[in-house]
């Protein structure tokens, strides 16, 4: 596999992991998740000190990288998001109390690695966890690995928010609060549940990151930006839209600058973020509710000629 | 038995009801009927911890329900149906019919749905299909059926008879009254449809600007011609208006703001 698409595979499977917590937190809290950015960070910090201390492949830390994003996010909603929601607090407030909790955590990042650096002698800022992986199917295992731990992570949320008592109650409280209520569904342990799970995606998104990116402690600022888009290029209001924008957002940034470095040079790498960028605006202005807003089934029957079937 | 004695609420910082009194009794039907903008709705959802409730005491079985959380009323055997948003749009039917009877046990959820969908057997015809899809009446079935669900002690039902088709409206009316008979539920109900609801009803409170207008028997104020026709929008024969004594129930005078 070449190297840009292994990459990219990483790349876009870490994002999707990320902009699909940003989407389930806003989705079920109206909670912008600012602290994304230095939950992925933890993630990526997870595997290292692991790696550092206890040896091994990175992989085998990745269960261990989910309970500590969970966990940063029970105590962002417990501490922060729960007051604010029990006060009725507008959007724009909840977003920026994520802000402050985000330049928490950035601090304890930055200490944490001082601490490392210090007393074990260690280069915590710069970091290339592809030196602690190893080749599988003749690429790197982080490109098999990872792509699959995506889908194998997502499809059992999925099927969780399907099948599970829990999980419809979960998308019951998403779409009506009051009704789910009155229904006997306490909102609270949904919301809760919604920051474990989207405190893990963003500590996954970030561990895996760090296998295609450089390790440092604004790996998840730098790329928050991106998380973000591919939350908003799904369309916000859809887990499955945001897993989509975010793998969109990762695999475009990287393909999209090979596919245009072979047409105009090299030069063009320099401004490779603002591929995908440009791909959420550009999609956003043609279809405004994102990739989830745009009518799949009904596009493939025009582009394949097929009439509509009469509907059930 | 459901009290509430002295109710001031609304929303945020605007008031809707002012000192409101009302007493449900146990295994009876109230109806709550009024013009628009009564402020009916927002004693329904004063009870369930939706409104902001600013003052008065609200009790159900001798326990406060006063600064409880929904989910926490509908623990105590509370149902609420309410008017608009009242089923989950991105849920299948049978999804719809389980987070209803969230609270029971999964045998008795699937006893209970079997028996909803033979009430309405619409529901059954699309129970894997996604609420949203639902033409009006066959949403407001289902809200119906989901209200029906839980075994409430107590049902709160708001504008029942919206959007449905006049023999549907007919027998979910009916079934209310059988609720009442069969299963000795007690039910505070909000509707429009107000002849209809008054015939079923026991007792009866006529809202109007967020205060009562009339308190009393049911039967009494479908028979107050004067009630009737100025709030209401209920024409009665003349033969009948005059038959009837002067009614003798509290008929309280304009609240003074």
């Amino acid at each position: 596999m070449a190297p840009w698409l292994a990459s990219g595979l990483i790349y876009a499977s870490a994002l999707s992991l990320a902009a699909g917590g940003i989407t389930l937190l806003y989705m079920s809290t109206k909670t912008f998740n600012f602290a994304h950015a230095c939950m992925a960070t933890f993630g990526f910090y997870v595997i290292y000190s692991g790696v550092v201390f206890f040896g091994g492949a990175p992989y085998r830390y990745f269960p261990l990288v989910f309970i500590v994003g969970a966990l940063l996010g029970v105590i962002c909603y417990y501490g922060l998001n729960r007051p604010l929601l029990k006060r009725k607090a507008s959007d724009i407030t909840l977003m920026m109390s994520t802000l402050g909790y985000d330049l928490i955590l950035l601090s304890i990042i930055q200490m944490y690695c001082d601490f490392l650096t210090f007393t074990y002698k260690l280069s915590p800022r710069r970091v290339s966890m592809n030196l602690h992986d190893f080749e599988m199917l003749g690429t790197s295992a982080a490109s098999v690995i990872l792509p699959l731990l995506a889908v194998v992570f997502l499809t059992g949320l999925h099927l969780f928010l399907v099948k599970t008592k829990f999980g419809i109650a979960m998308r019951a409280t998403i779409e009506n609060p009051v009704l789910a209520g009155a229904s006997g569904i306490n909102s609270d342990k949904v919301y809760m549940a919604a920051w474990v799970i989207g405190g893990g995606m963003a500590a996954l998104g970030g561990a895996a990151m760090s296998m295609a990116q450089t390790g440092t402690p604004v790996l998840g600022s730098t790329t928050i930006p991106f998380m973000f888009a591919g939350a908003i290029l799904g369309g916000l209001h859809s887990l499955y839209g945001g897993i989509l924008g975010g793998f969109v957002v990762g695999l475009t940034e990287y393909v999209g600058v090979f596919a245009l470095s072979q047409q105009f040079g090299p030069w063009i790498i320099g401004y490779r973020m603002a591929i995908p960028l440009l791909l959420m605006a550009g999609t956003l202005l043609i279809f405004p509710r994102g990739l989830a807003g745009i009518p799949w089934v009904s596009l493939f029957q025009k582009l394949t000629g097929q009439k509509r079937g009469v509907g059930v | 038995m459901l009290t509430i004695k002295g109710l001031n609420s609304g929303y945020g910082k605007l008031q809707v009801i002012f000192n409101l009194d009302v007493e449900a009794p146990a295994k009876g039907i109230t109806v709550v009927v009024g013009p628009n903008g009564a402020g009916k709705t927002t004693l329904l959802c004063s009870i369930m911890g939706i409104a902001n409730v600013f003052s008065g005491e609200m009790f159900f079985e001798g326990s406060t329900l006063k600064n409880q959380m929904t989910h926490m009323l509908a623990k105590k055997g509370i149902s609420y149906v309410p008017q608009m948003g009242n089923v989950f749009a991105e849920l299948t039917v049978m999804d719809n019919l389980q987070m209803a009877g969230y609270l029971m046990p999964k045998s008795e959820i699937k006893k209970k749905a079997e028996q909803m969908t033979e009430m309405f057997p619409v529901l059954k015809k699309f129970i894997q299909r996604k609420a949203g899809t639902l033409s009006g009446g066959e949403r407001r079935m289902l809200a119906v059926a989901m209200g029906l669900m839980k075994n409430p002690k107590l049902m709160l039902l708001d504008e029942l008879s919206t959007d449905l088709a006049p023999i549907i409206a007919e027998k979910v009316m009916s079934e209310v009254a059988r609720l009442r008979d069969e299963l000795g539920i007690t039910i505070l109900m909000v509707e429009q449809m107000a002849k209809r609801a008054l015939e079923i009803g026991d007792t009866a409170y006529l809202l109007v600007s967020g205060g009562v207008k009339y308190a009393g028997k049911a039967e009494d104020l479908l028979h107050n011609p004067d009630l009737c026709s100025m709030y209401l929008g209920i024409k009665q024969p003349a033969h009948r208006a005059t038959a009837q004594e002067p009614s003798t129930k509290t008929v309280l005078p304009e609240r003074s703001e």
